[in-house]
Order: structure tokens, then sequence, then C-alpha cells
């Protein structure tokens, strides 16, 4: 193969990768997010952190402002980390969404928890309380 | 320019082609996922791609494909409110009444919100328009579709205020995205208006809230979200927007088999039998097959209701209604979870989690008490629905269900369960103006029924079938829940349960340990004959 068909091949697989990427960030999966945030997030903050807490407790507006900035534990770790493999690879033996979603990329799981809590938020869609 | 090394460019070209690779896998967890689930991506269709300012707007362009939809769909019980017993009496929403929020008529702008059609508004709704009917509703994927109370079941479209002058403000839909992201019915779509009956979350079944959205195995071993995830269609097998297992049409006893794939039945389809036959349990536990012919399949596999979280209510007394606080603003009170148990509005309520079914004998026919039945206050409440059957019919089982007790309005001189006028802001409405005899005489004659001007408050009983919240088998109930002193099964008649006190008989007892006595006596007799027998031989 030369150079030129290798160039070539690359850009168009790089493309096709990036268009995928993209495809992915639009369509998420509200339902699959709200089975994450119930069973995961907010099992253990029952557990742990004193309470669930409620999509409908805050806007949508504050919502993004707290995903984006990604500081889980007043900024002492990232939230992504509580979404990764590996997080769900650590605690797959004893949660059965985790051990479900394990081959869900991380970004579309993160994208799909975040629909779920937009369209849950004070001002969302459609309000959401932990139920 | 300087040329790459080819290794590079061959390693860029393979990194890059991984990525693509890895992208398009991905993908097929969301976007794949979503083709395959249909044939048909309707953000594609130009008629969907239009601002619509209504719910029938969206209606009409669902019909530009789906001929027939709006013709099946006006064909069904969802459309009417309306089913005709056995015994020739109209059931149905539009006529019972119930000892919850008690009757849809002169109420219809807040009971149609969750009519599957558009402005049912009072009886003269006209149920021939295609247009009324509401696709999204059911069929909705995004869970942003809602229509508030008090619209006869119009989607609001535009930010309005509600009651006008109340400050309340109802948010509008936006019904292009909803439109464009339309698919199969799902727990949530059903749950919008079926979790909710009663006027509020679990209210009236027990064995349907919104924990069923998304529930766990525990909750109902079928629609598990992170197991089987059953929807409710997966079992109300809908054929032309029929949809078999209404209450109002129950099977209390099926003794056919499990269901083939392909084969056509004429029977309902949401029976527990319909998938798992008669001889269910496995051979470990063959004996439980022994009761399948007796006791419904719910009443072991269901052990309580409203296990999700979500209290059922279990009383409603209307008798108390309309008290007011010393600034004379309508009364509200909350128990220590923070539950209301009661409104001036509504009056008393029991709420609950974790609920213990009665059990019934059941043979799949109700009976009801409708408006203009006569009725009387007396020492037994008034059975406004009652499943019929007994241990010796031949054709009941013993079924798990809710009893819903209340105290409703009525009309002691004409002595007929009283129809409410209950919602709305006009000043004969009760929950405006808190005024008995004013809702009532406006409800009576809104359905042309005679009235006195006196009300009264009479006790009455309701009863619900507890299907769903099905335990997986290790959380069913047990052999001792039932064969034991104060069993679940306690109050059940004419049927033998070993175990149970009152199915001792002590003469039969006594002639039984006699006969064990005279076997047992008998054997050793014998074997101490034989053994001396032997020795004589031997000597």
């Amino acid at each position: 193969m030369t150079n030129r068909m290798l160039h070539l091949v690359a850009i168009s697989a790089l493309g096709l990768g990036l268009q995928a990427l993209d495809a992915q960030a639009a369509g998420s999966d509200w339902k699959r997010g709200r089975v994450y945030y119930q069973r995961v997030c907010t099992e253990c903050h029952t557990a742990k952190a004193g309470g669930a807490i409620a999509p409908n407790g805050r806007t949508m507006a504050e919502w993004t402002a707290y995903l984006n900035a990604d500081k889980h534990a007043k900024g002492k770790e990232p939230l992504k980390k509580y979404v990764s493999r590996e997080y769900r690879a650590s605690v797959k033996a004893t949660n059965k969404a985790a051990e479900k979603y394990l081959e869900v990329p991380e970004d579309q799981l993160f994208e799909d928890i975040k629909a779920f809590m937009l369209k849950g938020a004070k001002d969302g869609d459609s309000p959401a309380s932990c139920s | 320019m300087v040329k790459p090394p080819h290794a590079v460019v061959r390693c860029f070209a393979a990194i890059a082609l991984l990525l693509a690779a890895s992208s398009v896998c991905a993908e097929g967890d969301g976007a794949s996922a979503k083709l395959l689930r249909s044939t048909s991506d309707h953000t594609k269709f130009k008629v969907l791609q239009q601002d619509f300012a209504s719910g029938p707007e969206v209606t009409r362009a669902c019909l530009t494909c789906h001929t027939e939809a709006a013709k099946q769909l006006r064909l069904t019980q969802h459309w009417r409110w309306e089913y005709l017993n056995p015994d020739g009496r109209r059931l149905g929403k539009q006529n019972v009444i119930n000892n919850f929020c008690t009757s849809v008529a002169s109420n219809y702008a807040y009971c149609t919100t969750c009519h599957i059609g558009y402005g049912w508004r009072d009886a003269s709704f006209d149920f021939n328009v295609d247009e009324n009917v509401d696709c999204l509703v059911c069929h909705d994927t995004t869970g942003n579709y809602r229509k508030a109370p008090g619209f006869a079941g119009q989607v609001v479209t535009k930010d309005t205020e509600f009651p006008p002058g109340s400050g309340n403000l109802v948010k509008g839909v936006k019904l292009r995205p909803i439109a464009q992201e339309v698919a199969k019915t799902s727990r949530d779509t059903c749950g919008a208006c079926h979790f909710y009956g009663g006027g509020g979350d679990g209210v009236k079944h027990g064995d349907l809230d919104s924990s069923l959205a998304s529930p766990d195995r525990d909750l109902d071993v079928h629609m598990d979200a992170l197991g089987n995830n059953f929807t409710c269609a997966t079992c109300h097998m809908t054929q032309g927007h029929q949809v078999p297992g209404s209450r109002y049409a129950p099977t209390a006893v099926d003794r056919g088999s499990a269901r083939l794939r392909g084969k056509h039945y004429k029977t309902n389809p949401t029976t527990c039998q319909a998938c798992h036959g008669q001889t269910p349990h496995k051979p470990a536990v063959a004996k439980l097959n022994d009761h399948t012919d007796r006791i419904a399949c719910q009443t072991c596999h269901v052990p309580a209701y409203a296990r999700g979280g979500v209290a059922t209510k279990t009383s409603w007394d209307w008798s108390t209604a309309g008290m007011m606080t010393a600034d004379r603003k309508p009364m509200v009170r909350k128990d220590a979870k923070g539950r209301v148990v009661y409104t001036a509005a509504k009056g008393t309520f029991g709420l609950a989690e974790n609920v213990i079914p009665e059990y019934v004998w059941f043979n799949g026919k109700v009976t009801y008490t409708l408006l203009g039945d006569r009725v009387e206050k007396g020492p037994l409440p008034t059975r406004i629905s009652h499943f019929e059957g007994s241990a010796d019919d031949g054709a009941s089982m013993i079924w798990p269900v809710k009893v819903f007790r209340g105290k409703q309005a009525y009309d002691p001189v004409n002595k007929t369960l009283a129809v409410l006028h209950m919602a709305g802001t006009d000043d004969t409405a009760f929950w405006a103006n808190f005024n008995w005899e004013k809702a009532v005489a406006v409800g009576m004659a809104s359905v042309g029924a005679p009235f006195s001007g006196t009300v009264d408050f009479v006790e009455t009983e309701s009863m619900w079938p507890i299907t769903h919240m099905v335990a997986p088998a290790k959380k069913a109930l047990g052999c001792a829940d039932c064969h034991a002193a104060r069993g679940r099964l306690d109050k059940v008649s004419g049927v033998y349960i070993p175990g149970r006190p009152g199915d001792h008989a002590a003469w039969l007892e006594l002639i039984g340990a006699a006969l064990v006595v005279l076997a047992l006596a008998g054997a050793a007799i014998h074997g101490v004959a034989r053994l001396l027998a032997s020795r004589r031989r031997k000597g």
C-alpha cells in the first residue's frame, strides 16, 4: 500500500470514528441513565453519604454546572470516576447495574445519566424524584 | 515537504482504523440499538418536521402513515372508558362509582387528563373524531409528554397560568421532538396513567406505582430493569390496539397450558398460566404443583403489595373533608413520614407500604354497586365492587386482593350513592367551596339522577386484584405462611389446609392415631411371633 493510500485510509477512518462518537453523544439513553443513577449513584449515596439526591432538587443550570465541573466529594475526586469502567468493574460483584453496563463506553454512560438528570431537574421537562 | 516514514504512516492508519472500529462498536450500544428497535426513523418524516401547536395536529400527522390506527383505538375500552358486563350492566370509568375520587361525571376536565384522547370536557365529547385520539400519551419515549389536570386531556403547548389568576404555571410541552421519537409503549407510558390511578402515585391499585418504572428484581421479577425488563405489553399482548387483561374482564381461573409461539389463542394472554402452564414448579418442589388448581399463582408469588417504597391508600374517609385552619385556609395534615393523610379537599386517608393482601375465592365475576342501586346504611359496608366465588362452585381460585375501605357521600332519602362535582373553579365544585349539598346537586344533575338535597356518608368497600409486583421464587410465600395457625389463608373457608387449627377434626385425628398405634402393635406382635417361632425351630 502506498503512503498516499495509507493517508486516505487513515483520514477516512478518523472521520468515521469521530462521526460515530458524535452520534453517540446525540443518542443518549435517559432510561439507562435513570437505572445507573438509581442503582449506583443513589444506592451509594443512601448507604454512605447521608441520603439520596433527587434530580428535581436542582435546576438544569445547576446540574449542568455540576456535571461540567466534574468534581465529586467537594472536589476531592473527579465525578467521572464513578462512571468509569474501572469503577464499574470494581463494584460489579455487588452491583447489578455496574455489571450490566460494564461495557458501555464511559462518555456514553455519562451522557445517559446527564440526560436523565437534566430532564428530571426542577425546571426540566419531566421533574423526577428518586423513585 | 518531508515524507513521514512508512512505518509511522502504517501505525497511524492502524490506530485510526481501530478508533473507527471501536467507535462503530460503541455506537452499536446507542444508535445501532435504536436502529434495531424500529424500521422507521421518525425524525426523517417531513410531516413530523414542524412545530405542533396542539395534540390533534400531531395525531393528524401520525394518521398520514398509520391510516387505521385511530379507527382501531376508537374500538377500545381505553377510548370509550366503557365495558359491557356479561350481566348486561354498563361498567367502565364512564359508569362506575368508586370510593376514591368517586366518579368521572361532572369532573371530566380533570379525570380525562388520563384519557387517551383530546378534549373530553363533558358528556358531549365526540368519540368518532380520529384526530381526538392521543397517540403520544402511549408512544412517547422521551418521558417528557404530560397532560395537566383541568385541560380535558388536551396537551398544553405554551406556558399557561392555570387556574387563571392562581399564579400556578403549567409548562408548555414541545411536541415536535416527542413526535419524532415515538416508538412502542413502555412501562413509563402505561404508568403515566395506571401508576397514578385514584389521584396519585400508587393510590388505587397498590400493585401499580411509579416504582415499577424502573424496578429491581425483588420488586418484580418480570419487569426487573436489569433483567427481564418486561414492558406492560409483554404480558398485555396487544393486537390492533386492543389491550387484553382489563380488570373489568378478569380471568380468575386459567386451565390452559403455556402458549406456543405462532399459535393463535382466544384466551387471555396476561395470565401466569399463559406462559408458565399448570405445573410451573421444578421437580424438587413438585408438591407445589398440587396447589395450582385451587390457588392463584399471585397468592404465593405476590407476598405483599406497595413494596417499592411508594405507599398506597388503604382507606379514604370523605366525611371529614372541609376542615379549615384558624386562618380559614384548607387544612392539610401529614404523618411522621411527611405523607399527606388529610386534606380539606378530600378528607382522611390511610396509607401503607408492604401491605399483606386479603384472600378471597374468586371466579372472575365482579358485582358492582352503580348509580341508582339501592344503598342501605347499616352495620356492613356497601360493596362498591366485590369479587364473587366460593370453594364449591368449581370455578374459583383463592386470590390476593386489596380491599379498599371508604366512607363516601350518598343520598339517604333516595338511598343511592352520590355523584360529586368536585373539581373546577366554579362555585358548585366541592374543591372550591367545600359545600356538599351544592356539589352533589350539580353532580347528580349532570347524570340525570334524582337528589333529595340531603347528604350523608356511608361506609363502602371495593376490591382490587393483586397481580403485579411478582417476587422472585425465593421471596414467595413458604409452606408455613399458610399451613400454620393464623396463616395467610386463615379466613378462607371451604378448603382443608393441613396445619390450620380450624381444620382439625378431633375424632378423625383420634381414629388416625388409633390406626397408627394398631399398625405398630400388629407389626411388633408379628415380629415377636416370628422370632419366637424361629427359635423354637432351631431348638
